[in-house]
């Protein structure tokens, strides 16, 4: 974890307003800054930004998989490995036009474990994904996806033992399922979001007519799910174009 | 990413809030891309976008036009923001007329995106619908809080940064202009909404 030298710091407090998770406490008895290990997601706003005057927060050795992990996923500076892209490394709806990804019939889930900005620890991403995949959805593998990386089994969602104590700032579960299944899917994350000790945000990817319009959302008044009024809308201006 | 999708606030203002993206498909199309996104860029100056980045050197209100142009790669990425419809409708008018090849997309309210995909006849391929925020809720900050740090999906912006500035507004130390450029700056992929988020800083510094 990122830390702060003690024989520099001088309690000024100044870093606490830039934790994105309040990670950054205080130390009574000694008057000074201390960051706790385990909240601390290596996001590295506090380092980037060089909040300290007197440069007492020094980086993490990001010396296991598992720590480059963390770092890479909390930092949107940061290129995810398998899939080339920054952040948390996944190209969901934004090339759907070109990847074919998501096609007519089917739902894309994209589940924002931590956001907005409580972060998450890997154990409660498990919880959901393991919802999910109970659910029917078929959850992505790592090269689309960096939580594959963590799955071995993408059939039942479980992630690897030693990962699940990790506090990342966000990751996201994501899958397919199809349309008829939506509703099952939903109900499987309204019963999950009571279990774990986190936020989510959830986006449903969908092809739509040219318009913009699609039946598959009317299922959520049945469900007592407000109808959505924010969009991330792909104009299928990308060549070559997979219309499937 | 879904970075630019689960914004909050007050609906009516979210509607002078717009993102945009140029992207590349990894395998596909995402070799010398430079060329393209400078004209990506070039469209959306042209249309007035106040704040637009790539997130391996940083936003538009902190460094240079020039600056973060030298420094585009294959692995960058290019987005920005809109505050109108009407800068959403020329932007897609000249970006299908140049017919890049790269993927685009504008996020934002859908009844103002849509109606502006339909004016410039682009047919829309698919959409990712924002269902909002499960799990424990409680634990979220205000509302107003929330409606500033969400303009940055990464969460580069934590919510005691956005009272420490609300703060020094209320006290006349600085601007609210000043304070959301200070907190633009924190948000490297060029997707914070400075303008709007002025006007939610004076409204929260006007209440205390």
């Amino acid at each position: 974890m990122a830390s702060i030298v003690s024989n520099l710091c001088t309690g000024c407090k100044l870093c606490q307003k830039y934790c994105s998770v309040d990670a950054i406490g205080f130390d009574e008895a000694t008057k000074k800054c201390v960051i706790d290990p385990i909240r601390c997601t290596e996001c590295y706003v506090c380092i980037r930004q060089k909040v300290c005057p007197k440069d007492a927060i020094v980086p993490p050795a990001l010396d296991s998989f598992l720590k480059q992990f963390q770092h890479v996923l909390s930092d949107p500076m940061e290129n995810h490995g398998v899939t080339g892209v920054t952040g948390r490394g996944t190209e969901e709806v934004k090339t759907n036009d070109v990847t074919g990804r998501v096609k007519r019939g089917q739902v894309g889930i994209c589940i924002d474990m931590g956001r907005p900005g409580m972060g998450v620890f890997l154990r409660d991403a498990e919880k959901v994904a393991m919802a999910c995949a109970a659910a029917g959805v078929e959850l992505q593998g790592e090269e689309h996806t960096p939580l594959g990386a963590l799955m071995p089994d993408l059939k039942t969602g479980k992630l690897q033992d030693d990962c699940l104590d990790y506090h990342l700032l966000s990751v996201i579960v994501e899958g397919v399922t199809t349309e008829a299944n939506l509703p099952n899917v939903l109900k499987a994350l309204d019963k999950v979001q009571h279990t774990i000790d986190t936020v989510f945000s959830l986006g449903l990817i969908l092809r739509t007519n040219d318009a913009g319009y699609t039946e598959a959302l009317d299922c959520l008044e049945e469900l007592g799910i407000n109808y959505p009024y924010r969009g991330k809308v792909n104009v299928g201006l990308g060549k070559p174009l997979c219309d499937e | 990413m879904t970075h630019s999708l689960h914004r909050s606030g007050n609906i009516e203002c979210q509607k002078k809030d717009f993102i945009w993206f140029m992207y590349q498909t990894k395998s596909v199309n995402d070799k010398d891309i430079k060329p393209k996104a400078v004209q990506f860029i070039a469209v959306a100056e042209a249309q007035g976008s106040p704040n637009w980045g790539d997130v391996k050197t940083g936003p538009r209100t902190r460094f240079s036009c020039g600056e973060i142009i030298e420094k585009i790669t294959d692995k960058s990425r290019i987005r920005g923001v809109f505050t109108s419809k009407e800068q959403v409708i020329g932007f897609l008018k000249d970006i299908k007329r140049l017919d890049l090849g790269q993927s685009v997309i504008i996020t934002g309210v859908l009844t103002e995106v849509l109606p502006a995909c339909q004016e410039v006849g682009v047919k829309i391929h698919s959409i990712n619908y924002a269902l909002g925020i499960w799990g424990k809720k409680e634990n979220l900050p205000d509302e107003e809080t929330l409606s500033i740090t969400t303009m940055c999906g990464h969460h580069m912006i934590p919510p005691k940064f956005v009272q420490h500035m609300v703060s020094q507004v209320e006290k006349g130390k600085i601007t609210a202009e000043d304070a959301s450029r200070q907190m633009s700056d924190l948000c490297y992929c060029g997707i914070f909404n400075q303008v709007r988020c002025a006007k939610i800083v004076k409204e929260m510094a006007g209440k205390k």
